[in-house]
């Protein structure tokens, strides 16, 4: 059994395996198919500061090897949050990261402040595709990564913050930089890449909100190529995502220099795809002789 | 519910477009029952999506579904053998069920919503109840189930829309022009949701408060209510249930349709 633990800004995870947020909601349901206190975090839902219904339906299309999603952040709001699905994570003993969204700056500080000190982790969605004012607004310009990294910071005294970056902007490097600048403990990504898919009969988008974010096994070359390049632009630790399916998939992300990762929609193909990663993730350091799964990361040797 | 690897014993075109598969269990699972639904994984690596597909017979052993070629999906189970096997994700969401009160029971269907509906006579076969069906097709070619339905109701009365077979009528007609004959304590349906739609306004419209349930259909996620994807609106409210997890029953006032 080789060492799975890995520690993101001082929160020690027991794996690097960790539910990306919307795949996952709070938890519950998956905790009906298998005990989640074997993952080593889940990233909630993505919460904002009052509830929300999201976009009309369908939201959701499928692509070859990927999916597209338009949920448009339906959640029930932060407050019900605390209230009703914390205690539940927490007594999980999974490293419990919130994923926080916002239209302003304002609606990101409050959001972290209620939130600090109640969970692991805060994970800022300045990324989200599928929302129209805001969401991905900040997150596409180093600018307004540093200025809402920054203002989210200054609202959290005790809990680290983790920047999520999304794929569709000019410069992933530049924008990590820019999280790291404003004051990030962490960084994740790749949020989705914003696509369509087109029903050529209705000639029609699949989706109602007629774009979606792509995600699912096809994105993640690129994905590993972004992750490549923000460890590359920050010293801070990085949480990659995109694609992953197999213990294979997530250990790429640990060579090209990820601390952890996150899995989301392998888990609608296979609801028990992360409990399956994780023990192949032990199985191949064992088969390796690798002792600790921290001595893998960023050990990318390039050609040439 | 719970993610399994189910064996196929049959997978057949039965009508036009529509195929009917029979899978062994592999262990005891428990809670299948009329209306519920179970999330098939296509396998292939290309289709990420499980198709949510509901049950149309069960037994303890053994769980029987149709499905309609749809896409590249279903293409794709219609190509499975017997001895073949897929991941599925079993059972989910919230059924019907009938009081002990509800003597008389309606059951409209259309299209695929009327395997659903036949999931419901099998459960209660030889319970006493008595069964008015209501089952409305695209055309000839598309009929299935009539001598099942024929055999375990009251009255069948299958239509199409076309007047193929049976009467040139939709379900909903059907079942309105034979209301003083069946008097129902219950309606349960599932079809499509222009056909819900015009069930419901049918009922609004005749003022009539008999109790009525209704099956949706949404695209999904992951099908077991995290994610969010196949939501509809709860009547009156600002807020949205969870077609699989919530649904997909529901009774027909709960949400907009």
């Amino acid at each position: 059994m080789a060492n799975l633990k890995v520690n993101i800004c001082g929160v020690e995870l027991k794996n690097p395996v960790v539910a990306a947020s919307g795949t996952f909601g709070f938890g519950k349901e998956f905790d009906e198919i298998y005990d989640i206190g074997v993952l080593g975090g889940i990233s909630t839902k993505g919460l904002t500061l009052e509830p929300r219904l999201g976009n009309p339906t369908p939201r959701i299309a499928e692509g070859h090897g990927v999916i597209l999603n338009a949920v448009g952040l339906q959640n029930p709001g932060v407050d019900a949050f605390l209230k009703d699905d914390l205690d539940f994570l927490k007594s999980k003993h999974i490293a419990v990261i919130a994923n926080v969204a916002g239209k302003t700056l304002d609606d990101y500080a409050g959001i972290c402040e209620k939130l600090d000190g109640k969970v692991d982790m805060i994970e800022l969605n300045i990324s989200c595709p599928n929302v129209k004012c805001g969401g991905m607004a900040f997150g596409i310009k180093p600018e307004s990564v540093y200025e809402v990294t920054k203002v989210s910071k200054s609202a959290l005294k005790k809990t680290p913050l983790m920047v999520k970056l999304s794929p569709n902007v000019e410069s992933i490097a530049a924008n990590a930089a820019a999280a790291q600048k404003g004051g990030a403990d962490a960084i994740s990504l790749i949020n989705t890449l914003t696509g369509m898919v087109v029903d050529i009969e209705r000639r029609r988008p699949l989706i109602a909100n007629n774009t979606g974010g792509v995600s699912g096994a096809g994105v993640k070359p690129i994905a590993v190529r972004m992750v490549w390049e923000a460890c590359n632009a920050v010293d801070i630790p990085v949480m990659g995502m995109g694609g992953i399916t197999s213990a294979e998939d997530a250990l790429e992300f640990i060579i090209a220099g990820a601390a952890a990762v996150q899995v989301g929609t392998a888990n609608f193909t296979d609801t028990l795809a992360m409990p399956k990663i994780i023990d192949g993730m032990n199985a191949w350091l064992d088969s390796h002789g690798i002792a600790d799964v921290n001595q893998l990361r960023g050990t990318l040797r390039l050609n040439g | 519910m719970k993610e399994v690897t189910v064996r196929i014993l049959e997978n057949k075109p039965i009508a036009a477009g529509i195929y009917k598969m029979t899978f062994a269990l592999p262990e005891k699972v428990g809670g299948i029952s009329c209306g519920k639904f179970v999330n098939i994984s296509v396998g292939d690596g290309a289709h990420l999506l499980r198709r949510p597909i509901a049950v149309c017979e069960h037994c303890e052993s053994s769980v029987t579904i149709c499905y309609q070629l749809k896409g590249e999906g279903t293409r794709l189970m219609s190509g499975k053998k017997a001895g073949d096997t897929l991941s599925c994700v079993l059972p989910l969401g919230n059924g019907f069920s009938l009081r002990g009160e509800d003597k008389r029971v309606a059951l409209v269907g259309g299209g695929v919503g009327v395997f659903p509906m036949y999931s419901v006579l099998k459960e209660y076969e030889g319970t006493g109840k008595e069964f008015f069906s209501y089952i409305g097709f695209r055309n000839k070619a598309a009929v299935c189930y009539a001598e099942e339905f024929a055999a375990l109701s009251e009255k069948a009365e299958i239509v199409t829309d076309d007047g193929s077979f049976g009467k040139k009528e939709n379900a909903v007609g059907a079942f309105f022009e034979d209301l003083a004959n069946a008097k129902p304590d219950v309606i349960l349906s599932c079809g499509p949701t222009p056909m819900l739609r015009a069930l419901k306004a049918g009922l609004a419209e005749r003022g009539i408060n008999i109790p009525c349930y209704v099956s949706l259909e949404e695209r999904m996620g992951c099908g077991i209510g995290a994610c969010l994807v196949c939501v509809c609106k709860k009547s009156g409210k600002t807020e949205n249930a969870r077609v699989c997890k919530d649904g997909p029953v529901f009774e027909i006032g709960e949400v907009e349709l």
